[in-house]
């Protein structure tokens, strides 16, 4: 090693956002030109409980694994965001700083997060239907991307791994140049952490099963919400949904884990 | 025109870079043979040589974005300061970086100047001790061409070859924009962009 870690040293320029168990996220610019766009930053850290051999393969594994995804669905139309830079080394992926919100904090139920619901819940599904109208789409509309770029991931053979409304993005109409006749939003699915190749019907069915929970967990009455994500997936798959709508109510029945054992 | 601007994350030796697209550039070919020339020169003259085009010489009509350009130069001089370079220099290292393939002499011929090249980036990585004005003068010494604004790039891209390297072709993500020449470019520009900053970890 010829000198301390570079990207050592322009996270320690950077803005914190956030801090999970697995990595840190922030917000950097890769270099000092003022026309550079701002990128997001997700370090995985050294964990100071593994082996330093072990640790450092699990975290270069780990990136390789997230911008193999990134590519795969950028390949496939997706909507993701760019690859910026990768020092796997140092686990440390960047990528394309998408300015808007999580489709969680959009839907009513999902903006009070850390405060007590109960009385102000009238309060905060305003909000959240306030907040739809700035990005001039309908919940509906909404409902009908997020299927559509779930089935378009699926037919690459990419699992999320981690469906909920926090891991996907509404561009805000300032922050970018739609070439939709009609929208002037676009949805964006993000962390790709925990994804993972497999053309396996089971394993679509649990992603989708996945994201059910998280609605139903997360924004009250979601039943009719998460059925027009499934029409639209429905239709974007084509032949392919038969098996996939089957396996999808077998997995309601048993739950996530296939069997018992192990 | 030439383009300076600074990566203060990495040792001085390597946070500078200066980057200029050469237009109409009419002797590419007495160019490569200088190239080949001043990489065996012996003794001082040589190095002296080396010297003056001590810089990467880049196919302008395969750089998609000034993205795409400067990924590729943040992978190369990421891979210097960490001792990483699969190739000499951090300069022969963009161009590697550029072309998807693991093979040197295939992103030479691809990515670097060849007899027919007419438009031109030039690009040089040095410390702040260089100063951009005698960088420029430096360049517009070796290359016989008009200067341009990085703007024009996007005009100058062999898209067809571009997606015929990156085996983009047949991708969903370019068949879905092929009615829209611009968002195809787009499409194209971002996938290829992500595609060289990930190389490091692609197979």
């Amino acid at each position: 090693m010829a000198s301390p870690s570079s990207s050592l040293a322009l996270i320690s320029t950077s803005t914190l956002i956030s801090q999970g168990a697995e990595a840190k996220v922030y917000k950097a610019h890769l270099s000092a030109a003022p026309s550079d766009p701002p990128v997001l930053l997700k370090h995985r850290f050294r964990k100071g409980y593994r082996h330093p051999t072990l640790d450092a393969s699990l975290t270069r594994g780990r990136v390789a694994g997230e911008a193999r995804a990134l590519l795969k669905c950028l390949r496939a139309g997706v909507n993701v965001p760019g690859i910026r830079m990768v020092d796997a080394a140092e686990g440390v992926l960047a990528i394309d700083w998408i300015t808007g919100n999580s489709v969680r904090k959009l839907l009513p139920g999902g903006a009070d997060e850390d405060e007590d619901t109960g009385e102000d819940e009238d309060e905060s599904e305003a909000d959240a239907a306030d907040a739809l109208q700035e990005y001039d789409i309908s919940v509906d509309v909404l409902m009908q991307l997020i299927g559509q770029e779930i089935a378009k991931m699926h037919l690459a053979d990419v699992i999320h791994g981690d469906l909920t409304t926090s891991n996907m993005m509404l561009r805000h109409p300032a922050s970018f140049t739609s070439r939709h006749p009609t929208l002037r939003t676009e949805l964006v699915l993000i962390d790709f952490g925990l994804s993972y190749h497999s053309n396996l019907v089971e394993d679509k069915a649990v992603d989708l099963y996945v994201l059910e929970r998280a609605f139903s967990s997360t924004h009250p009455d979601s039943e009719p919400l998460f059925a027009s994500v499934l029409k639209a997936y429905e239709q974007r798959l084509g032949k392919e949904w038969a098996a996939i709508g089957r396996r999808l109510d077998e997995v309601r029945l048993r739950g996530r884990k296939r069997s018992m054992v192990g | 025109m030439m383009q300076s601007y600074q990566l203060p994350q990495f040792p001085p030796d390597f946070s500078c870079v200066h980057a200029a697209l050469y237009i109409d550039v009419s002797d590419a070919d007495l160019l490569r043979k200088r190239l080949i020339t001043a990489s065996t020169a012996e003794g001082l003259t040589g190095a002296r040589e080396r010297d003056a085009v001590n810089f990467a010489f880049i196919e302008a009509r395969l750089i998609t974005s000034a993205d795409h350009l400067r990924t590729a130069i943040y992978q190369a001089v990421l891979a210097a300061a960490q001792g990483g370079l699969r190739t000499k220099t951090v300069h022969s290292e963009i161009i590697w970086a550029l072309n998807p393939t693991n093979n040197i002499t295939e992103a030479m011929r691809r990515y670097g100047v060849s007899d027919t090249t007419s438009a031109l980036v030039v690009v040089r990585i040095a410390g702040p001790e260089l100063l951009p004005a005698s960088v420029e003068a430096d360049m517009d010494a070796v290359v016989t061409g008009t200067k341009a604004s990085f703007a024009a790039l996007h005009d100058l891209t062999d898209w067809p070859a571009v997606k015929k390297y990156y085996k983009l072709g047949n991708e969903a993500g370019i068949r879905d924009a092929k009615d829209d020449p611009e968002r195809e470019h787009a499409v194209v520009d971002h996938i290829v962009v992500s595609s060289v900053a990930m190389k490091s970890v692609m197979a």
